[in-house]
């Protein structure tokens, strides 16, 4: 299978789509991307569990703290997301489980820094059930 | 939205998208540009976010673009705006995520030849002693109530405990700290990003760049700088990093609400903002101005490491002085004179470089008599400049110019059919030595990225913002 987003360009930064058959995909599927553009993922075991509850007022506004909350655990070394199992989600907020390890940032460099997620054209939108979101990140 | 066929020439120099209230404008964009640099700007999105700009509430004069203005988010890079301090609004936006990105530039005692001779040692210790921060922590190691000092302190707290000389914070813009910061305004998860990051470069466009004097063009001026011809010099360009970041991703997340509340509506999400004097606006300045004081440490504590790498490579005797600090991404309350009126507004700045011409009560007297220090990195390989303010910049564009080159090429086209080996040995030809974390880093700020630095400060030149003061060449470059 293909990956599941595709780099989109910018200037000055870099951005991704992602696609899923459902939110709760879509959700990971971005949250996928984004370690893949900042951290060789492949460093990182997925022999721990992180939960994440998230509250916003729509998909768009999720899709940023979502992210923002997957940068920030990485950042400030708490932990190191590989994979993404999202249990619950509405336009309202989430319940999802990180799955990685503790950061060791020896391990577990930034290939890329990711400084923050933006709102810059941001979309998350469904067409005949199939789910896509573009998303751009300040580097 | 095509703004390129609405372009007018004012002259050789300036470029204008008149108001048009239908897109929500409420001024005119004006753009500093030749007419080469504008036949690229009107390429990406940048006219339309510089319109965007125009549409804040509260904003006085046009909505200015420099002549390295490229597509940002909210607001272009290369972006002027200034909004009336009692009825205009603050947009973090129009500071951006790395809360007083900037420049600082240090002048050695050393010449060229010196340093060639022991290019490749230099750039390998500076590689050890300046970390980037992509694995982890840097060398200055503070606990969270030294944090808060760091916030509202800047420089100068740096300093004070070991990480510098007594003359160094008084040498950059604000005296490396904003009055008025508040920690408390600062989340948590700022401080937990920021706390071990203090004295690391970061990557992206940030960089450590061993440079010599290639020309003098003001020989004044120079002499104020301390700069001569052949002069060694270290230009580091750095920010504020994940504390910043944070800080900014805190203030977008309640901004939906809050503009609902005060009933603004905009165009694009990410030129979110409120107004200046609400409790929103006043705690984000506070946490900004934290975040920028800590952005003055960070470039302090890397000035630190710096030194002692160059003495380690040289000798104990070696000198390294600031000659400035300036801020790229910031809000300043500032008084400027419009249409004959006085008028107190805020000025952001993304991307943008604040240009005091001489005689300016804010400068120090080391440059009252030849106008503030601007220093304007192009891209690795080619060229840096400093410049001096001059008095157009205070009558046009509230004291503002460039800040570099600009970029011309998304990350991906800069890597496409490009070999990292052959770039750094096409470098190494040209007698500079780049080393990076990653050959990401390299390929995504290849030289051709970017417009051609010298075209650039032709505009600002002439168009009387700041003044040509000498011209750098890099020799190595140090990159995240």
């Amino acid at each position: 299978m293909s990956e599941p987003f595709e780099i989109l360009e910018h200037t000055a930064d870099i951005g991704f789509r992602a696609w899923g058959a459902s939110p709760a995909e879509l959700f990971q599927n971005a949250a996928s991307a984004m370690m893949a553009i900042a951290v060789e993922t492949d460093s990182i075991e997925p022999r721990g569990e992180l939960p994440v509850e998230l509250n916003a007022e729509g998909y768009e506004f999720l899709m940023v703290d979502w992210l923002s909350e997957v940068l920030y655990l990485f950042d400030a070394s708490r932990f190191a997301a590989r994979r993404f199992l999202v249990d619950e989600i509405s336009p309202k907020g989430l319940r999802a489980r990180l799955l990685g390890e503790p950061r060791d940032p020896q391990r577990h460099p930034w290939e890329l820094i990711v400084k923050a997620v933006t709102y810059h054209e941001l979309k998350v939108v469904e067409k005949n059930g199939r789910w896509k979101t573009e998303v751009y990140l300040d580097i | 939205m095509n703004l390129a066929h609405r372009l007018e020439q004012i002259d050789e120099w300036r470029w204008r998208v008149p108001c048009d209230e239908r897109l929500g404008m409420r001024t005119d964009v004006v753009v500093y540009a030749s007419k080469a640099i504008i036949q690229k700007v009107v390429k990406d999105r940048s006219l339309e976010q510089a319109a965007n700009v125009a549409s804040l509430p509260g904003i006085v004069g046009p909505s200015l673009a420099m002549p390295d203005i490229h597509q940002g988010y909210g607001f272009p890079i290369g972006g002027v705006a200034a909004t009336d301090f009692e009825d205009g609004v603050v947009s973090p936006g129009g500071v951006g995520f790395d809360i007083n990105c900037g420049v600082r530039l240090v002048r050695s005692n050393l010449n060229r030849a010196e340093v060639r001779n022991r290019l490749r040692e230099l750039v390998n210790q500076i590689f050890r002693d300046v970390p980037c921060g992509t694995g982890g922590s840097g060398f200055v190691k503070i606990n969270l109530n030294e944090l808060d000092d760091v916030l509202t302190q800047g420089a100068g707290w740096m300093v004070r405990h070991g990480y510098g000389e007594p003359r160094d914070a008084e040498f950059a813009e604000a005296g490396g700290a904003l009055p008025n910061a508040d920690p408390d305004k600062v989340s948590g998860r700022a401080k937990e990003r920021g706390r071990p990051q203090l004295g690391t470069l970061g990557s992206g466009n940030h960089f450590l760049e061993i440079q010599f004097v290639q020309q003098i063009h003001d020989e004044e001026a120079a002499r104020a700088f301390g700069l001569h011809a052949g002069q060694a010099v270290v230009l580091i360009h750095s920010g504020s990093r994940g504390l910043g970041h944070q800080v900014c991703t805190d203030s977008l997340r309640g901004m939906g609400a809050s503009m609902k509340k005060y009933g603004i509506e905009l165009r694009d999400r990410q030129l979110a903002c409120v107004p200046i004097q609400s409790p929103e606006g006043q705690d984000y300045l506070s946490a900004m101005r934290g975040a920028a004081n800590y952005a003055w440490a960070n470039r302090q504590g890397i000035t630190h490491f710096l030194r002692q790498a160059f003495r380690k490579t040289f000798s104990p005797d070696v000198r390294l002085d600031i000659i400035y600090d300036v801020c790229h991404n910031i809000a300043k309350p500032e008084r400027y004179t419009v249409e004959g009126r006085t008028r107190d507004v805020l000025v952001h700045r993304k991307g943008a470089t604040r240009a005091f011409p001489a005689g300016h009560s804010e400068l120090n007297e080391a440059y009252r008599g030849v106008g503030q220090p601007v220093f304007i990195p192009g891209s690795m390989g080619t060229a840096s400049w400093v410049l001096a303010g001059q008095a157009g910049s205070v009558e046009e564009t509230f004291g503002t110019v460039c800040h570099g080159a600009g970029r011309l090429l998304s990350r991906t086209a800069a890597k496409k059919g490009r070999d990292v080996k052959r770039v750094v040995e096409d470098l190494r030809q040209a007698g500079i030595i780049v080393r990076s974390e990653s050959k990401k880093g390299i390929l995504e700020e290849v030289p051709e990225a970017y417009k051609d630095v010298d075209e650039v400060i032709e505009v600002v030149h002439n168009a009387g913002l700041a003044k040509k003061v000498a011209r750098l060449r890099p020799m190595g470059v140090i990159k995240g």
